[in-house]
């Protein structure tokens, strides 16, 4: 059994599942398109969520949220499942592939067996997209694998129910209706409208422009409060957040300057270009910390490679990005007078 | 220097690969996995280096993972960017 599905490498799971489902279903938007309408871009030190026994630093938003608000802002419908009993998951995902709907799932990405060792780290956030299935094989679509994977029955049982912080616990989702005419216009004003606002205007100190220059201060003092050994594997878990979720090290920055950047031919808004250079440049920045942070976490830092210019280096990250959601809230609120 | 000497040199330099020479980097090998105990953090510091030496950024993860899989795939990369 196996649906014809296309399967696009992309650089981050979510984005990629739901441009992904979406072409599927007749609707072509890029994997940028997708995560900026799904208002993905976030930042929030969270140091009361351990992973890996160590504080949570996020730089996109919850897991699914870029799905819901894409799928809602496109007036697509979604059906989302979760299980306690393997057995009935595992049944679930069979009658809808066999109904020919090709179904994303959450996983622990440590427990597929196509992961390469040395990228495999207990990761409960991890989509993909089942489409088939080949004896005891299913045949999957890992959006950030050029090639398809096959997973036999017992891995992805183990991948869907993986324990620990975030536990997929069984979830599954697939589109039920898709509309036939999507004008991305609106969707794309609200989209940069939510992440202005949650960037600029978080309740609480540790999201947003607040949460980086929260975290700034908190790092600087890491070794001290820490001693070096833990200090470098908070930093570590850090960077890892970072960088290995495939975003360059950026922390999803440069995905964002090319939903902008494409934004403003749909737009027909010019400063949205310059808008998406200036987020790039912040994805430079981000990027200039974790090599630092990087060299810290492997012994291979310099004198000038202190916490204290990271924490510099951060507060720089808050400026720009502050500047640039700034700016695009005036943007957005022209655009939606002008449509 | 060719483009996959020069890197095997600056991976020995930056990435702390004591007792490797240039000769032990085959050009097919992975680069992350268990033969020069790299991982995902030392990614960071490959893409940093392949900018400051080539002059070529890697912004895009699509792009960029594939590129980063062993000497013979960062050197193309590199090459078809110059």
């Amino acid at each position: 059994m196996q649906i014809d599905f296309k399967h696009r490498l992309s650089a981050h799971c979510e984005s990629g599942v739901s441009s992904n489902l979406l072409f599927h279903y007749g609707v072509d938007i890029s994997e940028a398109m997708a995560f900026g309408i799904g208002a993905g871009l976030f930042f929030g030190y969270l140091p009361f969520i351990r992973i890996n026994q160590l504080p949570l630093t996020t730089f996109r938003c919850e897991v699914g949220g870029i799905l819901k608000r894409l799928t809602r802002k496109l007036g697509v419908k979604i059906h989302f499942e979760k299980f306690r009993n393997p057995e009935k998951a595992m049944a679930a995902l069979d009658r809808s592939l066999e109904s020919g709907i090709p179904v994303g799932c959450r996983t622990g990405a440590y427990w597929l067996p196509y992961f390469p060792s040395a990228y495999r780290f207990h990761f409960n956030m991890h989509n993909l997209v089942v489409y088939g299935k080949k004896g005891d094989d299913y045949l999957i679509s890992d959006p950030v694998f050029p090639e398809i994977q096959r997973c036999s029955q017992q891995d992805l049982v183990k991948a869907r129910f993986a324990q620990g912080a975030l536990a997929p616990k069984g979830t599954m989702y697939y589109l039920t209706h898709v509309p036939k005419d999507i004008d991305l216009r609106g969707p794309i004003n609200k989209g940069i409208k939510e992440i202005c606002h949650r960037m600029l205007k978080a309740p609480v100190p540790i999201i947003g422009v607040r949460g980086i220059r929260f975290l700034a201060g908190r790092l600087e003092k890491w070794p001290r409060k820490l001693g070096k050994r833990k200090a470098s594997l908070y930093l570590g878990q850090l960077v890892r957040m970072q960088e290995e979720l495939g975003t360059g090290g950026a922390g999803f920055r440069f995905m964002y300057a090319a939903f902008l950047q494409e934004s403003a031919g749909i737009l027909k808004e010019n400063r949205l270009l310059d808008l998406s250079a200036k987020m790039t440049q912040a994805g430079d920045l981000w990027r200039s910390f974790a090599v630092i942070g990087a060299r810290n976490c492997k012994d291979r830092a310099s004198e000038s490679d202190s916490f204290g210019a990271m924490a510099d280096i951060l507060r720089d990250c808050a400026r720009k990005e502050s500047e640039i959601y700034q700016e695009l809230l005036t943007v957005v609120k022209l655009e939606r007078h002008g449509h | 220097m060719a483009i996959k000497e020069k890197l095997k040199h600056i991976f020995i330099e930056t990435l702390n690969l004591e007792g490797v020479t240039p000769e032990q980097i085959k050009d097919d090998d992975l680069l992350f996995g268990d033969k020069f105990g790299l991982d995902s953090i030392d990614a960071v510091e490959i893409v940093f280096q392949v900018e400051q030496h080539f002059g070529v950024k890697i912004r895009d993860m699509k792009e960029g993972r594939p590129a980063l899989q062993s000497v013979n795939t960062l050197a193309a990369f590199i090459e078809a960017r110059q």
